[in-house]
């Protein structure tokens, strides 16, 4: 009796543990613990990653023999890799090749007859045919040069019932489409982005933010008095921090606070169509503290295959995400290594080079990918275009280098789906957290399941239903002799 | 004995078919001792089908983070909500007329979840099988769960309280919005004490310091 209670006592015991053993926590998986690079994984958390880009030169003044940069603001690099950096405080434009060797400064342009200069230029675009766009910020203009630097046109401030009657016309960015529209962010302009014909004429605003209302602000709003109300600040829709124009015609777009959406690709009605497919929306940094906040985006770049970098300006990382929206891999900070910034303004990609721009310290960093870079990349790549085989080797190498790489494993996955391995493919899914493709390759497997072993599955059922009827009609036949026995 | 371990099973499916008789022999005919013990039991159930549900069910419907479950809150998860209504509720009724002892509230809350138990405990076999399609009918059978449960509190309320429907439903709405009360209530005290504590350690802290 005594030895059965504690048998009893000794299972309740067993039992508890188990209970408790359920939220065991599994243990995590160490990637190259070498750098401080870090990811996010599918539940937001930020788990170590290899590096994907390290830093192998620094660019300045000194180093090209010219004069030190003075708060430069923007970069671009064209498709053949020339490198074409504003330099604002000296007001003026320099051109290197794809090595970093000077080629040209453009510090002034010929208009009518008259030599003209830049006043604190803020944004510089320059197009495939090498045509220079210059954001001429304090002469308020735009200012459009041909290859050689001659003057192609100048727009300035426009004429528009659009535009409010004190309207100061003050460019900061500017892009040009393959229609040669030129489309300008410009300062204290709420409603998107100024887009001007080919001409130069102003023609509308496309790509507004929304506006966004806190419920409880605007409750405050609705009981404060007139003069009170006064004294608070408006909904205003937010400005955008940058734009940047893929291959496509398509600009994507950072907006600096934390909004709804931070980062938009905006097609030519301004509608936003971003793919947000990945774990999480692109935004930067999931995880802050309070004291740095949340990331401000300052730039983006599109770059091949959809993939598109942004900078964020409070811890000076570069987030890079493919086109769906799934994060690829983080790098950069704010501090004083080589690979780290001061002030980071601008980000260009060249080629497997990223440039970041640092406006205090007036250099350019240059970032080259890693081997796992590299991979991650031509994944990314061959899955763009279509080659799905390599894809998903690459995507295996890498998941090797970085088994956090959750999205990784969907590219195996998909490999596998199309290998008709289905069970293997569904497990690899899983582990990339892919619901859709997990279903898919499950009931593949399922059905093969089931196609396999139909046969004696349904014999089985037969019988099972065949012998409960006849266990069934013997029970009521003999209770039905019991009953008449008793009668 | 026989007869009563088979009562264990019968009567809570007897009256989730059959609500009115059900909670009627529950006031008034059934063995108070052991309607208690079944009531516990299913309680006890409902949490172990909620820790299951957490860790086992299928992926599909899964998004629990595995890293972050924690049985023993997953168990406060189901008993906290089941003893605010039954608080909140007898608190209630005792000033609206009702002829609800607690002891029958707790027990008449506790029969309407069997419903809940009857219907998530199968899934979280089935989900394991099932892909995105037909995770429809895993969201339909939980709402069905839900209504049916919630039926079952209507009805046990009622007859519990021997109440109108009309007095019912109001009731009802009257419990969630004190359980919302009573919740306010517990955080303010729980953050009340942390304050309290927190002023004492700094004290102890600014003696030990100095001494």
């Amino acid at each position: 009796m005594r030895a059965s209670t504690r048998n009893k006592r000794k299972w309740i015991i067993i039992g508890m543990v188990c209970l408790l053993l359920f939220g065991h926590e599994a243990p995590l998986v160490n990637a190259d613990r070498t750098s401080d690079a870090y990811h996010y994984s599918y539940w937001g958390e930020a788990v170590p990653a290899p590096a994907a880009y390290e830093a192998t030169a620094i660019i300045t003044g000194r180093k090209l023999n010219t004069d030190a940069f003075k708060e430069p603001s923007d970069l671009h690099v064209t498709a053949d890799e020339r490198v074409f950096l504003l330099d604002s405080g000296n007001g003026r434009i320099i051109e290197m090749d794809r090595n970093f060797k000077l080629v040209r400064v453009i510090d002034s342009f010929e208009r009518e007859g008259k030599p003209d200069h830049f006043n604190n230029p803020r944004g510089l675009y320059v197009t495939d045919k090498g045509h220079l766009l210059v954001a001429d910020s304090d002469n308020q203009r735009v200012v459009h040069l041909d290859e050689l630097g001659q003057l192609v046109n100048i727009v300035a401030e426009p004429q528009s019932d659009l535009l409010r009657a004190d309207f100061q016309f003050k460019p900061i960015r500017v892009v040009m489409d393959k229609g040669e529209r030129i489309y300008v962010m410009a300062e204290g302009v709420f409603d998107g982005f100024m887009e001007f014909n080919a001409d130069g004429t102003f023609s509308s605003f496309i790509g507004a933010n929304r506006v966004q209302v806190d419920p409880v602000e605007y409750l405050w709003k609705r009981f404060a008095t007139r003069e009170q109300r006064s004294q608070m600040v408006m909904f205003t829709p937010t400005e955008f921090t940058n734009l940047d124009m893929d291959e496509e015609g398509f600009i994507y777009a950072t907006s600096g606070d934390r909004g709804k959406d931070p980062i938009k690709k905006l097609n030519a009605q301004g509608t936003d169509i971003l793919r947000r497919e990945g774990y999480q929306p692109p935004q930067g940094d999931m995880m802050y503290t309070t004291e740095t906040g949340p990331s401000r985006l300052i730039d983006v770049d599109v770059g091949d295959s959809d993939m598109y970098s942004v900078l964020d300006a409070n811890t000076g990382r570069v987030f890079t995400y493919n086109g769906d929206g799934y994060l690829l891999h983080i790098f950069g900070g704010i501090g004083n290594r080589q690979g780290q910034f001061n002030t980071p303004v601008a980000l260009e990609r060249a080629g497997e080079r990223i440039l970041v721009l640092d406006k205090a310290l007036g250099e350019i960093t240059v970032f080259q990918t890693t081997e796992y870079g590299r991979t991650l990349h031509d994944a990314v790549r061959s899955y763009y275009n279509g080659d799905e085989d390599r894809s998903s080797l690459l995507f295996a190498k890498a998941a090797e280098m970085n088994a956090n790489l959750e999205y990784a494993y969907a590219g195996i996955g998909k490999a596998l789906l199309r290998q008709k391995e289905y069970a293997d493919s569904a497990q690899y899914f899983k582990r990339s957290m892919e619901r859709l493709g997990y279903s898919k390759a499950f009931l593949l497997f399922r059905k093969e399941l089931m196609r396999e072993h139909f046969s004696w599955m349904m014999s089985g059922l037969f019988l099972a239903v065949g012998s409960l009827v006849t266990v069934m009609i013997v029970r009521r036949q003999k209770r039905r002799t019991t009953n008449a026995g008793v009668k | 004995m026989l007869a009563s371990s088979k009562q264990l099973y019968q009567y809570p499916l007897h009256l989730i078919f059959h609500p009115f008789d059900g909670y009627w022999e529950l006031k008034y005919e059934r063995n108070q001792k052991m309607t208690l013990l079944i009531a516990g039991m299913i309680m006890l159930l409902l949490i172990m089908t909620k820790i299951l549900h957490a860790q086992y069910s299928g992926f599909l419907i899964n998004f629990n983070n595995p890293k972050r479950l924690n049985s023993l809150l997953e168990m406060v998860y189901v008993i906290v909500p089941v003893l605010f209504w039954c608080v909140a509720n007898w608190s209630l009724t005792t000033l609206m007329d009702g002829e609800g002892k607690f002891s029958e509230i707790f027990m008449s809350t506790c029969f309407a979840l069997v419903p809940l138990l009857l219907i998530q405990f199968p899934w979280i076999w089935l989900s394991l099988v099932i892909s995105v399609q037909e995770t429809a009918f895993y969201y339909f059978s939980n709402a069905i769960a839900i209504g049916w449960t919630v039926y079952l509190l209507f009805v046990g309320n009622m007859t519990v309280h021997q109440y109108t429907p009309a007095k019912t439903i109001l009731t009802m709405f009257l419990t969630l919005v004190a359980m919302a009360f009573m919740a306010f209530l517990c955080l303010l005290f729980f953050s009340l004490v942390q304050q309290i504590v927190s002023f004492a350690v700094t004290i102890y802290q600014e003696l030990v310091l100095r001494g």
